[in-house]
């Protein structure tokens, strides 16, 4: 029993990550259209921007997490303008192609900046242990799915109680309206970018403690968010959520209980068999072809 | 019909006149652009004309090898009765999985076959007693003409060249043909095809099982040439690699396919130059084309010069997306 619960807090720490790495892909989907392959090494960049203000420039946490999110967030606008903006127009699969080859570029950047030996980053918490019905557990873990569930509330906040959110919300919805409305919808369309930039991040900071920082994590988070985006429901943020947490909980408890060589595949087939029998996932989008 | 031969003979000829000045290491790369380019041509089939977005065509290459090089190995088969099992076999895998795949559309489509590819990919990487996991498979025989064994690089080209040839000029037939005129139809208007008399899912998984053909084809090749098989040479990141050829060589048209296929190959060579950088600039480099060359390399032929008979450029095209040849 007590491996079982340690086994689910370590999947629902693994599944938040996954599930914040989800919400950004899905913020992005739905805002802008653009099914983001690149944002994996988003997360990766997240991780790696940790190290370079926790590790390399020495900075005590709070101030590195924050530093770390700003980098991110210039990112984020980055991306908006060199990949986005001039791609917008495009057919989707000019746009994945667009973002795996910018993917390929952040990859080798980060590989040539820091190498690849990978990094630990430590946990503001490093050490210290919960106990929870009896079994002991890393702080970070339930930290990390606290800080989760932190970011989930102020995310509905900002969707549904500010005029910026509601205004992301209109440009995911028609574009042409919200010009007609007024909004400027360039401007949020880059807050949105900044938003899964952000989002990444926060991702990244928290996995750097679970994995070692490698400039190799990016495809498998990417993928594992694809999943769970596609399980949950696409363009869907509760299913973000469920789906990544499904995810970390399926790779974890596969792992121990099924085969950990085919733990991935579980995942997987169940996205298969999502696509085959519900295509909209457990909260998708109505429409089956958009995009 | 005579400039799709014209084309064909102007392409083997450029490697068989490359495979005689070429060094050993070059030799080696244009046999992967050529086992690429025929992958490609595949894909071309699937997302260039019926558009079916595919990002597990490394999948169905790894298929064809694997099958050539598990029966030759396994069972003692020779190379050429694997080959024809090994691509029958995808074809039909193809079309066996392409009958629930295809009712996805867009990115949908795009997720499923790349979960497809993944699953592959953990298959032959775990798989150990019939894949050797992720040491593959070695020792595979190489293709035998009347006794002689296709060895080494500039036979091999030769050889592969052949088979380019070949499957470009069936793929130009098909092109022009209804079933070509079909699948493109299907890409522009699933309704109006539809409304048309065309049979859309059948289009389709034609089309994906041709795809999937080539693939085997490009795979059995692969196998032989190189030798080895190992899971690594068939990740998604291949399929996106093939994907990438076709939109810079330009989407939808055959020469298109064999020019992405060849560029993207000596992409890495040309940039070594920049020494480690070179992966960062390779993807800035293939951001850039997707800006700036929408259409692709073959979309420059619209600046040449006109080439083109007149009786090629009078029928209305049967799209505004073609680029011809």
């Amino acid at each position: 029993m007590a491996d079982l619960s340690q086994l689910l807090i370590n999947g629902l720490a693994i599944g938040s990550v996954y599930a914040l790495a989800a919400i950004g892909f899905v913020i992005v989907y739905s805002a802008t259209g653009v099914v983001n392959f690149a944002a994996g090494q988003f997360v990766m960049f997240g991780t790696f921007a940790g190290v370079a203000m926790l590790i390399n420039a020495r900075l005590p946490w709070p101030s590195g997490y924050g530093a770390a999110l700003a980098a991110m967030a210039l990112f984020g606008a980055l991306f908006f303008f060199v990949v986005y903006l001039p791609l917008r127009k495009s057919p989707i699969v000019t746009i994945i192609v667009a973002t795996v080859a910018v993917g390929i570029t952040m990859q080798n950047v980060a590989l040539l900046t820091f190498g690849s030996w990978p990094f630990r980053l430590p946990s503001p918490v490093e050490g210290w242990t919960v106990t929870i019905a009896g079994t002991v557990v890393p702080a970070h873990f339930v930290a990390v799915i606290v800080v989760t569930a932190v970011m989930v509330g102020l995310l509905w906040l900002l969707f549904y109680r500010t005029p910026v959110g509601i205004g992301m919300r209109a440009v995911a919805q028609d574009i042409q309206a919200a010009r007609l409305m007024g909004l400027k919808v360039n401007r949020l369309l880059a807050l949105s970018w900044i938003l899964a930039a952000l989002l990444a991040g926060v991702a990244g900071l928290m996995l750097g403690p679970i994995w070692f920082a490698d400039v190799n994590m990016g495809d498998p988070i990417a993928l594992k968010a694809f999943a769970a985006t596609i399980i949950g429901g696409f363009g869907s943020l509760p299913g973000a959520i469920v789906g990544g947490m499904f995810v970390g909980l399926s790779e974890v408890l596969g792992a121990s209980y099924v085969s950990s060589a085919y733990k991935d595949l579980i995942s997987f087939g169940i996205m298969i068999g999502f696509l085959l029998v519900r295509p909209q996932g457990v909260f998708g989008e109505r429409i089956q072809d958009r995009g | 019909m005579r400039v799709p031969f014209l084309i064909t003979a102007v392409i083997v000829s450029a490697g068989v006149l490359l495979s005689l000045v070429l060094p050993d290491y070059h030799l080696r790369l244009l046999n992967l652009s050529v086992v690429s380019a025929i992958a490609v041509i595949g894909l071309n089939f699937a997302f260039g004309y019926a558009g079916l977005i595919s990002l597990g065509h490394a999948a169905f290459v790894g298929m064809g090898a694997y099958g050539l090089a598990i029966l030759t190995t396994r069972m003692g088969w020779s190379p050429w009765r694997a080959m024809l099992v090994a691509t029958t076999a995808t074809a039909a895998f193809a079309g066996l999985i392409g009958l629930p795949l295809l009712r996805l559309k867009g990115h949908y489509l795009a997720l499923a076959t790349l979960g497809l590819n993944v699953s592959f990919y953990i298959v032959a990487a775990n798989w150990i007693d019939l894949t050797g996991g992720t040491n593959g498979i070695s020792r595979i025989p190489e293709l035998t003409i009347a006794g002689r064994a296709i060895a080494g690089e500039r036979p091999f080209l030769w050889f592969g060249l052949a088979v380019l040839a070949a499957i470009t000029i069936v793929a130009f037939m098909i092109h022009t043909s209804r079933y070509g005129r079909a699948m493109i139809a299907v890409r522009d208007d699933e309704t109006a095809a539809a409304m048309s008399g065309i049979d859309v899912t059948m289009t389709k998984i034609a089309a994906f099982v041709l795809s999937a053909v080539c693939a085997a084809i490009a795979g059995c090749l692969f196998a032989c040439h190189v030798r080895f098989v190992a899971p690594e040479d068939f990740s998604y990141a291949h399929s996106i690699t093939y994907l990438a050829m076709l939109i810079v060589g330009g989407e939808s048209t055959i020469v298109g396919a064999i020019l992405g296929a060849a560029v993207l190959t000596f992409l890495p060579e040309w940039l070594r130059f920049l020494g480690s950088a070179y992966l960062a600039f390779f993807g800035l480099m293939m951001l850039a084309i997707l800006v700036f060359l929408p259409s692709g390399i073959a979309g420059l032929g619209r600046y040449l010069p006109r080439l083109r008979s007149p009786t090629r450029a009078a029928p209305a095209s049967v799209s505004a997306k073609e680029l011809g040849p």
